[in-house]
């Protein structure tokens, strides 16, 4: 499927227009609270921020903290919410970067082969070139046409679970395979630190989100922009998960404050009666064969329960020359990401009808849980974060049914499940610490395991509730997986011993089955 | 504000006295018998969810399906569930059962003691209103919280149905155990702490709040079917199905959360037809516990 076909290709507004517009949102936000309310935020702020700058100093940050300080003491509102712009419309500046409507219409078009072209080997001979492409590697399934239909007559949310830094551009390519436009995103600060990363980041419609800013203000300057993108029909997408996720396991838990914008956006679409105002979400998992930043992510879950870094910046990422050997040795596997778009949602859960007459039912019925009996929209953010959570709770369940059982992931699920019978404990803590002598399991158990597992696997896959990506007999499952073990961390999360197996490097075989939790095996 | 009341019967009137005492105006959706003349009504629920923005369902627990599909309540109602935890034979959240029959998603409980003919007669009474919407809860306590009855509010709308569920459950353990030989009140408290406590570790499995069930939702409303001698189950006769049957929907949580109730098996265990005093025996032989878990 060409992306030619799609539309919902955006345009973004001059820099000094959003500037503006940010800042409408900004007083409009200021001016709404208390007094009392707007004090204990702009205090928090200025605190938050001041700790901030002592360890990162931003020379330009300091005068603007100087003045809110000021202001905070004169008890005057008017300074209060000048100081307060004057930080939120820098703020705002580095959100929106220097973003192009050009480049980036540029940027999508010649990017996905140029990608391609640096991931995927080069031919030994010139007379095998071809130009480069990913398929087979990534390989991308959904309901195309569907997506593209609502694509072009709605504002779609992106909903994926969130695995590695990889996700995003990645993400970017499944999109272009399936013909759908591409999405702005909000990137960390921390990954723009990777020259290479950041030249096809911000090319590729990401927004910067510095998650070293943790003040409420910061926040609300951030879901200001993300309403302004969706009200202005730009798709957006938002990891529900908020940060990679440390287990390997699937989200059970999503962050609600940028999903939330969706549902702030549509009652301003509402409000203003704007064409194509509807906004959907739609699920998304990604599923590799091997996660780059594995052992580091793993690790960071294993640590002291409660020391975990939201963000960790020194990780394998912070090296291009290693992001692009591993994207080769990874793309280089058939199926090595398997990249799955779900049912598209409403902003309630529900959801979407295929039938264009229908969802234009849908849309007029659900006008209803937010306005009143005479049609006008009634803003009432608490009964939006019950909804959200609703939305939530909607796309959880979803992220099961769109993950793909593959080869290694059921292997480590397996020999892990052996070590815990072992052992007697389900407790990871521990099992990690076994000596090397006892992580072993023979070929012989291990085969019959693998078979029966990869029975419920089949078994589930034709009921629906997941997909599988398997080899038919469990041999080849665990030749597959030894192979993809073999390719590219330093240490094994399985090995080949002979007549048996032995689990080399337990945080890796951990992380590589938690993604199967929900399998029942 | 109109205020509309699926179900004509007792419980339905009753809180129709307390709306109009609120200074509001009910509108009962009846099907099959007509209430009172004092109360305004009408036989065609479809109407009433289109006229109230606030419907009180006072069905009982298995009638609440066929009250909302024959209201036909839409996405700018809040419908609030006066009816008892959980629909029995499916177990399913009465609240649940709204949200799979109808386009509603503001719902809510409304819980606690209901002695309906006291309050028929004018007599003095609490409830608790649990939401997740903050609107809901605002809207119900407007409807209801007068001089006579007063409306407290919550956001645990888990823990009030739980609530709700065990006390029929308990009273009917209370009303096997206090009629054996050799009971007294010793094993009338025992049961009853125990029991509140079991429903309470329960309720915190499953994300809601503990204390609920010593609110009005728990012991609050236990207090008063005691008092009323409801759930009364006659000496060497298995107690009833309706308790039965919210203990089994309550069993079946406590297995997914792993939770252990052992009162509220020892209902089913009698239902069984196992004989009370060995149930008691055992459930006194199990090995000593801290007092909360």
């Amino acid at each position: 499927m060409s992306a030619h076909s799609a539309t919902g290709m955006f345009t973004e507004a001059p820099p000094e227009a959003v500037a503006a517009e940010m800042e409408r949102r900004v007083r409009r936000f200021l001016a709404e609270l208390t007094e009392e309310a707007l004090a204990s935020i702009l205090e928090e702020a200025h605190y938050l921020e001041r700790k901030r700058v002592e360890l990162h100093p931003e020379p330009e940050v300091e005068p603007l903290l100087d003045a809110l300080a000021e202001a905070l003491l004169k008890r005057d509102r008017e300074a209060r919410e000048a100081a307060a712009l004057a930080l939120t419309r820098r703020w705002a500046e580095e959100i929106h970067g220097a973003f192009s409507t050009s480049v980036y219409r540029f940027a999508t078009r010649v990017l996905p082969t140029g990608v391609a072209g640096l991931i995927v080997p080069s031919p030994r001979r010139l007379r095998d070139w071809r130009p480069p492409s990913l398929e087979g590697a990534l390989q991308v399934d959904g309901d195309f046409p569907f997506l593209q239909e609502l694509a072009r007559e709605a504002t779609l949310i992106l909903a994926p679970t969130h695995v590695s830094n990889m996700d995003s551009p990645l993400i970017g390519l499944a999109l272009y395979q399936a013909g759908l436009p591409p999405f702005r995103y909000g990137a960390g600060l921390n990954l723009f630190s990777n020259p290479v990363m950041s030249f096809f980041m911000s090319r590729l419609g990401a927004y910067t989100v510095d998650r070293t800013k943790s003040s409420r203000l910061y926040k609300q300057v951030l879901k200001e922009y993300s309403v302004r993108l969706l009200t202005t029909r730009q798709h957006s997408l938002f990891f529900p998960g908020g940060t990679r996720s440390r287990s390997g396991g699937l989200e059970r838990d999503v962050k609600k404050g940028l999903l939330g914008t969706g549902l702030t956006a549509w009652q301003e679409n509402l409000e203003a009666n704007r064409p194509q105002g509807e906004i959907y979400v739609v699920p998304m998992t990604l599923t590799y064969t091997l996660v780059l930043e594995a052992e580091t992510l793993i690790r960071d879950h294993l640590a002291e329960a409660g020391k975990q870094r939201f963000i960790i910046s020194d990780d394998e990422f912070a090296r291009p020359s290693k992001v692009f050997s591993f994207a080769r040795r990874l793309l280089e596997l058939d199926g090595g990401v398997v990249a799955r778009l779900g049912e598209p949602l409403d902003l309630f859960g529900n959801k979407v009808a295929r039938s264009r007459h229908e969802r234009g039912e849908q849309a007029s019925h659900r006008m209803g849980f937010v306005t009143d009996r005479g049609g006008k929209v009634v803003r009432d953010p608490q009964r939006d974060r019950v909804y959200t959570e609703r939305l939530s709770r909607a796309l959880t369940a979803a992220y099961p049914g769109l993950t793909t059982v593959t080869s290694n992931h059921l292997v480590a699920r397996v020999a892990w499940r052996a070590l815990e019978e072992r052992e007697g404990t389900t407790d990871p803590f521990r099992l990690v610490r076994t000596p090397a002598w006892r992580r072993v399991v023979s070929r012989e158990e291990l085969i019959t395991r693998l078979r029966a597992a990869m029975g419920v696997a089949e078994e589930g896959a034709a009921a629906h509730r997941w997909h599988t990506r398997l080899p038919s007999t469990a041999e080849e499952a665990l030749s597959e997986a030894l192979t993809a073990f073999r390719r590219f961390h330093h240490s094994r999360a399985l090995a080949d011993k002979g007549n048996v197996l032995r689990i080399d490097n337990p945080n890796l075989c951990y992380y590589y089955q938690n993604r199967l939790q929900h399998l029942g095996v | 504000m109109q205020v509309g009341i699926l179900g004509g019967g007792r419980w339905g009137q009753a809180l129709a006295r307390v709306v109009m005492a609120a200074g509001h105006q009910p509108l009962i959706a009846w099907k099959d018998v007509k209430p009172p003349h004092l109360f305004p009504s009408s036989n065609k629920p479809p109407e009433v969810s289109e006229r109230c923005e606030l419907l009180l369902v006072a069905a009982s627990g298995s009638l609440v399906r066929q009250a909302i599909r024959l209201a036909a309540p839409g996405p700018h109602n809040r419908v609030v569930v006066a009816g008892r935890g959980v629909e029995p034979g499916t177990g399913t959240w009465l609240t649940e059962v709204v949200l799979q029959e109808s386009d509603v998603l503001r719902v809510g409980a409304l819980a606690g003691p209901a002695p309906v003919e006291e309050i028929l007669q004018g007599g003095l009474c609490a409830g608790v209103v649990a939401s997740p919407f903050k609107e809901v809860q605002d809207l119900t306590t407007e409807a209801l919280h007068c001089s006579r009855y007063r409306v407290y509010h919550s956001h645990d709308l888990l823990g009030v149905q739980i609530a709700s569920a065990a006390v029929p459950v308990i009273a009917s353990l209370l009303s096997i155990t206090s009629g054996l030989r050799g009971a007294g009140t010793g094993l009338n408290a025992l049961v009853l702490t125990r029991a509140l406590s079991e429903t309470s570790r329960l309720v915190e499995a499953m994300g809601g709040a503990p204390e609920t069930l010593y609110g009005l939702a728990g012991l609050g409303d236990l207090l008063a079917v005691k008092e009323q001698d409801r759930y009364r189950v006659p000496r060497g006769e298995r107690p009833p199905d309706g308790p039965v049957a919210l203990a089994q929907a309550l069993l079946r949580l406590a297995a997914e959360h792993h939770v252990e109730m052992p009162l509220t098996e020892g209902l089913e265990a009698f239902h069984r037809g196992v004989d009370p005093l060995e149930v008691v025996g055992a459930l006194m032989a199990r090995k000593a516990q801290p007092e909360r878990r």
